[in-house]
């Protein structure tokens, strides 16, 4: 399956013959460091290969269009609870930087005790099920392919049935996991005997298949009321879960520690984050670090998010991260929204390249209060395993509630989560191995009467043969992708858009409104107004008091539900622009003069600065000989500056008025330099407002601008007719 | 047994702690961390459930729904601990079969009297 990047992704063909899919390759990859990579105009220490295809960051075309990667892994988690829109996502996400790709599961799906087959729609995010995997798994290839980047793909294996979720993940090409039975105990109460026996055995199983595994333990601050001071317990959980994955077989490279900045400001966030970011390394070195960002203290504002998130991201360049992951800006008021992710992903991207090289410019003190901070907190560490001991062990300790505590251990409030260990889901399921136990397969773990590659004497277990694996196709008729692409196929088909925020054709819109009225009046208005627009079932999603009586700002979401042709749309003509440097290359050797001024009894002349000046990235910069005459200048005095000067070209700005003297100015400029025989060799173009090509060409002029142009547009414009002239190519009409 | 309140007694509490170096510090972090693990393991090693039997049918080659009913079956007659695939494997090695005609037989109520104890 090939993708082009002019066309959609071909959910039919992802779909097709999934049966005979096989993973192209098994296990989790880095990406390719690169040293001192010189990139554009700069030199990078903190990067990576580059991509065949992406979309750059904004301020890129400064620079020449360059993506720079960085070290890190980017991660983005993707939840929308039907694959075939996840996919899109992925897509538009790999485009932008992400390389692992997180699906979240559909709730309740670690109380299920078995593997679910088929498609069916999930909550929150999606069903596990071998088709999903394949489906996703065989999307990512194409897209992997077209980003040129590999792509790694992430879910679940805590919950029940994770020593199948494992097996699952190793046979369909599944690159990371969470694994941590902590988290089935702590968060599920899961039975706990339960949970560590199965743990052993699907850590096993991901060390074969080269699984990336992350912990639980970011769920301790994301629980806490106060984050920062489960830290001492997090080192624990962290821990627990490290070298219970060493001893059951797993090697520390897979080992991935998923750590969050506890804080977010108004905390003093780099003073309370940091001792603990370091110590966390220092203790464990040689392990993995999958730096997560804040949700503890998410609001609804994306904008506050946002910073907190440079924040955090700051954090991993001042430590370590292998990985960087990235939450939606918008995590804290609705299921993340497509172009979140993009947000997400970008701020990580914006943020690591900004600060590509901090280990050349700083060191962190060694001395004083940071180190002395470090300390106690691994002390601190040391006496919460000691204490565990001291009730009798593991799980002793979870039964009389240390885990989770809102104390600073040694403190404690004694508002911890305690579970009964021979209570919990599924309870008593755990049965002890007979003396003849066996399980003639490979990567299992603990007692066995068969050797490892025993299965040969049957053919090859499904880790060994793939073509064992038994795949199942969807079981239930009404709920699978098949039933659910009928509607969005048929409408893309007929060319109908909507817009859209997590599924195909939601109509989902966002509006930001300011109200100048007191807080409750002004949302009653905001609603109102939304209502109006013909939004169906508008919301408030976030609300931003700038002053009690001034005013407040809203963002809206509701429903756009009115098909759009995309037929019957009018496209404005697109051309395409000539390359910044070979603009400049063309220019500047050439010295081209080049008169302006806004025409008439016109004084306005911001648009005419935007145009020109290099301070506003204007055409000046390409290495015109700009003469800028200034504000309400006639046509005659135009004209004799272009002449005096031995300009090529005039740009004018006028704004349109309603007795039409734009117009009659621009015809006299077209007519005035006919007649001194000027006009063959000036290019005549006018810009304002609402000025159009049409509008200028039709009053004589060479083409006009409106709303929105930049210098880089007119410069292209220019240097494209000059050459088209060179060459005897003639387009002005008239 | 529920953890009562108590008040930041780190002072007191990590005396024995302060004449560690850094390395004997990290030292004695993973040196309890195995301790605590270790009966945790050898539960491990020695016991086994039904999802991790399941796994291993998955394995042999059965699809998700059959490993789900054998292990269920199994589980009822408790003949769990003997290991869901050697059952399966033995049946099979008996009567000269394949892993799935052994399973399908076993889902079907046969060969049950032939399983090895």
């Amino acid at each position: 399956m090939k993708l082009k990047p002019n066309e959609k992704i071909d959910l039919l063909e992802v779909l097709k013959d999934l049966e005979r899919y096989r993973p192209r390759r098994k296990g989790w990859t880095w990406r390719k460091q690169v040293e001192n990579q010189a990139i554009g105009p700069f030199v990078y220490r903190d990067s990576s290969e580059s991509l065949a295809n992406s979309i750059p960051l904004p301020a890129a075309h400064y620079f020449g269009d360059i993506d720079p990667q960085s070290s890190c892994v980017i991660t983005t988690e993707i939840a929308s609870g039907r694959f075939e829109d996840d996919i899109r996502r992925m897509r538009m996400a790999a485009w932008h930087g992400a390389d692992h790709i997180m699906v979240i599961r559909t709730t309740g799906q670690s109380h299920i005790d078995g593997l679910i087959e088929g498609t069916p729609e999930g909550v929150g995010g999606i069903p596990v099920t071998r088709k999903q995997l394949r489906a996703s798994r065989k999307a990512l290839d194409a897209i992997e392919d077209e980003v040129g980047r590999p792509i790694n793909f992430h879910s679940y294996v805590s919950g029940l049935a994770g020593p199948e979720m494992a097996v699952l993940f190793v046979e369909e090409g599944v690159n990371g996991c969470h694994q941590d039975p902590q988290y089935n105990v702590l968060y599920r109460d899961i039975n706990m005997h339960r949970s560590f026996v199965d743990a052993a055995e699907a850590k096993h199983i991901l060390a074969g298949g080269g699984i990336l595994q992350l912990d639980g333990a970011h769920n301790a601050n994301a629980t806490a009321k106060e984050a920062w001071k489960v830290t001492p317990e997090l080192f624990v959980q962290h821990a627990v879960n490290c070298a219970y994955s060493q001893a059951a077989g797993m090697p520390e490279g897979l080992i991935a520690l998923s750590t969050v900045p506890p804080t977010a400001p108004p905390a003093p966030k780099l003073r309370l984050d940091l001792p603990y970011a370091i110590a966390l390394r220092e203790l464990f070195a040689g392990f993995r670090f999958r730096a997560q960002q804040n949700t503890r203290y998410m609001e609804t504002d994306t904008l506050e998010t946002t910073v907190s998130h440079v924040l955090d991201t700051l954090v991993s360049r001042l430590t370590s991260a292998d990985i960087q992951s990235t939450i939606t800006p918008d995590e804290g008021r609705n299921i993340p929204w497509h172009y979140n992710n993009i947000a997400g992903v970008n701020t990580a991207r914006q943020t690591l390249m900004g600060l590509d090289g901090l280990d050349e410019l700083l060191a962190l003190k060694q001395e004083g209060p940071l180190r002395e901070t470090v300390r106690e907190l691994k002390e601190r560490a040391v006496l919460f395993l000691e204490e565990i001991l001291e009730l009798g062990g593991y799980y002793a300790a979870v039964a009389a509630g240390m885990f989770v505590d809102q104390g600073y251990f040694p403190e404690r409030k004694g508002d911890g989560i305690a579970r009964d260990p021979e209570g919990g889901d599924r309870a008593g399921s755990v049965v002890p191995r007979e003396p003849g136990y066996g399980a003639p397969v490979c990567s299992h773990f603990g007692n066995n009467c068969y050797p490892e590659k025993s299965c040969q004497t049957y053919g090859g277990c499904t880790l060994c043969n793939p073509d064992r694996i038994r795949y199942i196709d969807d079981l239930d008729p009404e709920d699978n992708v098949n039933k659910r692409l009928e509607r969005p196929l048929a409408e893309r088909a007929e060319g109908i858009l909507r817009p859209e925020v997590e599924k195909h054709g939601d109509g989902v819109v966002c509006l930001s409104l300011f109200v100048p009225e007191s807080p409750a009046v002004a949302e009653a208005a905001a609603l109102e107004m939304a209502l109006h627009m013909g939004l169906k079932a508008p919301e408030v999603i976030s609300r931003r008091v700038l002053h009690p009586a001034e005013g407040s700002l809203f963002e809206i979401k509701g429903i756009f539900d009115l098909p759009i042709r995309a037929g019957l749309l009018t496209l404005a003509p697109q051309s395409e622009l000539l390359d910044q440097a070979a603009i400049e290359a063309w220019v500047r050797p050439r010295k081209i003069a080049i008169v302006a001024a806004t025409l008439g009894e016109d004084e306005h002349t911001v648009g005419l600065h935007e145009i020109l000046d290099i301070k506003h990235g204007g055409i000046e910069r390409y290495g015109f000989l700009i003469h800028d005459l200034g504000s309400s200048v006639p046509v005659e005095r135009l004209l004799d500056a272009a002449e005096r000067f031995g300009a090529k070209a005039v740009l004018v700005s006028t704004i349109v008025t309603h007795n039409d003297v734009h117009k009659v100015h621009m015809k006299r400029l077209h007519q005035l330099a006919q007649e001194r025989g000027l006009r063959d060799r000036l290019l005549l173009v006018a810009g304002g407002a609402h000025v159009t090509g049409e509008l200028a060409k039709a009053c004589g002029l060479d083409t006009g601008f409106g709303r929105g142009t930049r210098g880089w547009d007119v410069a292209s414009y220019l240097v494209k007719e000059w050459q088209s002239r060179a060459s005897g190519v003639i387009s002005r009409q008239g | 047994m529920k953890c009562p309140e108590r008040t930041d007694d780190f002072e007191e509490r990590s005396h024995h702690l302060r004449g560690l170096s850094d390395d004997e510090l990290h030292e004695r972090f993973w040196a309890l961390t195995r301790r605590i693990l270790e009966p945790l393991l050898e539960e491990a090693r020695t016991y086994t459930t039904p999802s991790i039997e399941r796994s291993v049918l998955l394995r042999m080659g059965l699809s998700s729904l059959e490993a789900k009913a054998l292990v269920d079956r199994f589980q009822e007659r408790g003949l769990l601990g003997r290991g869901a695939g050697r059952l399966v494997l033995e049946l099979a090695q008996r009567k000269g079969i394949s892993l799935n005609e052994a399973a399908t037989a076993l889902l079907n109520g046969e060969g049950w009297e032939e399983l090895p104890s």
